[in-house]
């Protein structure tokens, strides 16, 4: 099944018969009409939430609101034969929207025909003030992981962690992390606590297979602190990284590694 | 918008006591204490131009919701697309800068009269419009009318008018500074030409010079509490105590001009100070620019008389943090900054 075909179901499953009547009058008309009904959606559609789970690959929870939804497949089914006309159609709805239809288009950025071509958009997502524009691309949203290289992706992290906002929820997180942001995540450690102030302990799981020398003494820090979530972001990546001078590390602290070992102590316990 | 701030005061229409006069003086100080409680909506203030503080200001205050008129910003636009990236500010930057004090922003959009003066400009920002009168949160077309009471802004004055009548949305029809009792009656002539209902019609920045008429008419009457050039509050109490509270409303109207954002909840206090009634108060610093701008469809009262910890439709997996979270307070005072 398409993912158009899927969400027209969904649809059809969460919508009162007005809000039907008014999604298959839209794909009955005039195609050419389909940006307008993007963008008067709500109008006519609820903002009820959905789970939207079935669109995605893996089995995170996603919910979306109706009219996001109804927004989403407008989008699938305007004509996309020629890739200069429906880009150029994509980019005007983009050029002028406000901010839920921003959040819309960025949801629905991964199912949309010539991925690539979305890419610029999508960083201009990431720097975005603009906290649920931002959020649409960051969080529960495959097409950074796939399309992003690593110079865009790390930004993305990075100013995830810089505005803290809670970095599990990008898709994709451990599976790109890579050299050049373990160093970055050392370095902002090492800024911040000049300066007084936090990283949030989660955010170290993206140095463990890059754990060396300079993150080993990070680890030691962290091993000190007060705060009890540093002294488990420490032992976890002793524990899950290969660098031997770190995993000797935890065996000064038998408490944390029992926990580590016994599986009592993941990074869900310090996703917030 | 103000042009001209005039250095001289307003006439006093102040008619109470010496020692009435003396209390609405010194009101300032501790206004808030009249208005605890009480909830506001400001249906004409230009965020663009004021700084976060004015924001906390008016959270503080009680103010709920706001309405921004797409305005003249203080100096002419050369093209389309700085039109177009103002309009973009009033649905996105604006609008979540102020979800980030707890304020619901809603905006109307259009043409204002002075930039209708440059024709050629004037002619393609009217072919985007359309683009944004559907827009979420959309309230009316505004602010829009005379200023200089020129052919270029009556023209574009009523293509707008038609073309709120297409989009059914309510008009916030700015009236000039100059010779207005003329130009605020010419707009509502025009108005009903075009066949639109009083009813969907706000004028603004109202006077006691042109009052009656707009009542009579059937028209919404907002007044612009403004220091120097507009209305001043004490003159606000007494056109409440005249002509009670039915279809009247007040706004700040705060802009790059001096203005005062807290306006309309000030204005409230002094009501209180001054005697009129509760429910008189809360209409015309209230519910009636609700009314008035609920007719677009796009305003429920819920969205931010109820306070709610998240909107459900933004919330992921249980987290809160998304939304952007609430700005952090700093203390003024404070001369550490950490």
């Amino acid at each position: 099944m398409s993912v158009a075909d899927k969400i027209f179901r969904l649809l059809s499953e969460n919508s009162s018969p007005k809000e039907s009547d008014w999604i298959n009058s839209k794909i009955a008309a005039d195609i050419e009409k389909l940006p307008s009904a993007f963008v008067a959606a709500p109008r006519f559609i609820s903002k009820n939430p959905v789970d939207v789970s079935v669109l995605f690959e893996d089995s995170k929870i996603r919910t979306w609101a109706l009219d996001k939804l109804a927004r989403g497949f407008l989008l699938l089914k305007i004509d996309n034969a020629s890739k200069d006309k429906y880009t150029s159609v994509i980019e005007s709805l983009f050029e002028t929207a406000e901010v839920n239809e921003a959040v819309a288009l960025y949801s629905a950025l991964p199912f949309l025909p010539y991925p690539e071509y979305w890419k610029f958009k999508a960083t201009e997502a990431v720097r975005s003030n603009i906290g649920p524009v931002f959020d649409a691309l960051a969080f529960g949203n495959p097409y950074p992981a796939v399309h992003f290289s690593d110079l865009e992706w790390n930004q993305l992290v990075l100013k995830c962690i810089f505005n803290d906002k809670p970095i599990h929820l990008i898709e994709g997180l451990d599976k790109r992390t890579n050299r050049e942001l373990a160093d970055s995540i050392s370095n902002f450690a090492h800024e911040r606590w000049a300066a007084g102030r936090t990283v949030p302990a989660q955010v170290w799981r993206l140095v463990i297979k890059f754990t060396d020398e300079k993150i080993t003494n990070d680890l030691q820090k962290l091993f000190l602190s007060g705060d009890i979530s540093d002294n488990y972001a420490a032992a976890l990546v002793c524990h899950e990284c290969s660098f031997e001078k770190a995993k000797e590390l935890l065996n000064l602290y038998p408490d944390l590694s029992a926990k580590v070992q016994k599986g009592e102590l993941t990074w869900e316990v310090l996703e917030v | 918008m103000c042009q001209n701030n005039h250095t001289s005061s307003n006439p006093s229409h102040f008619e109470g006591s010496q020692e009435e006069k003396v209390l609405a003086q010194s009101i300032e100080l501790n206004f808030m204490d009249y208005i605890k409680d009480m909830k506001f909506f400001d249906p004409h203030i230009h965020m663009t131009s004021r700084t976060t503080d004015d924001y906390q200001a008016l959270a503080d205050a009680g103010v709920k919701a706001i309405i921004e008129p797409a305005f003249w910003l203080g100096q002419p636009r050369t093209g389309l697309s700085t039109f177009k990236d103002y309009y973009n500010s009033l649905i996105g930057w604006e609008r979540f800068r102020s979800s980030q004090f707890g304020i619901k922003h809603y905006c109307t959009i259009g043409l204002n009269s002075r930039e209708a003066n440059n024709e050629a400009l004037a002619e393609q920002v009217m072919e985007i419009l359309p683009l944004y009168v559907y827009k979420e949160g959309v309230v009316g077309v505004g602010e829009i009318g005379f200023d200089d009471q020129t052919a270029a802004e009556e023209k574009y004055y009523r293509l707008q008018l038609e073309l709120s009548k297409e989009a059914n949305l309510p008009v916030q029809v700015h009236t000039p500074h100059r010779d207005k009792k003329k130009g605020t009656l010419l707009s509502m002539s025009i108005a009903l030409e075009h066949g639109i209902d009083p009813g969907m019609v706000i004028i603004d920045h109202n006077n006691e010079e042109t009052v009656e008429s707009v009542l009579e008419q059937g028209f919404w009457a907002a007044f612009t509490i403004y220091p120097f050039t507009k209305m001043g509050n004490e003159r606000m109490v007494e056109i409440v105590r005249k002509y009670g509270s039915e279809r009247i409303m007040v706004n700040s109207a705060a802009d790059w001009g001096i203005s005062d954002p807290l306006a309309v909840p000030k204005t409230a206090a002094l009501m209180k100070i001054k005697g009129i009634s509760e429910e008189d108060i809360i209409k015309v610093t209230y519910q009636n620019a609700i009314d008035a701008f609920a007719q677009s469809g796009q305003i429920t009262q819920q969205d931010f008389e109820i306070v709610q910890e998240i909107d459900q439709s933004q919330k992921f997996n249980g987290n809160t943090i998304l939304r952007g979270g609430q700005q952090p307070r700093i203390d003024k005072n404070a001369i550490i900054i950490r």
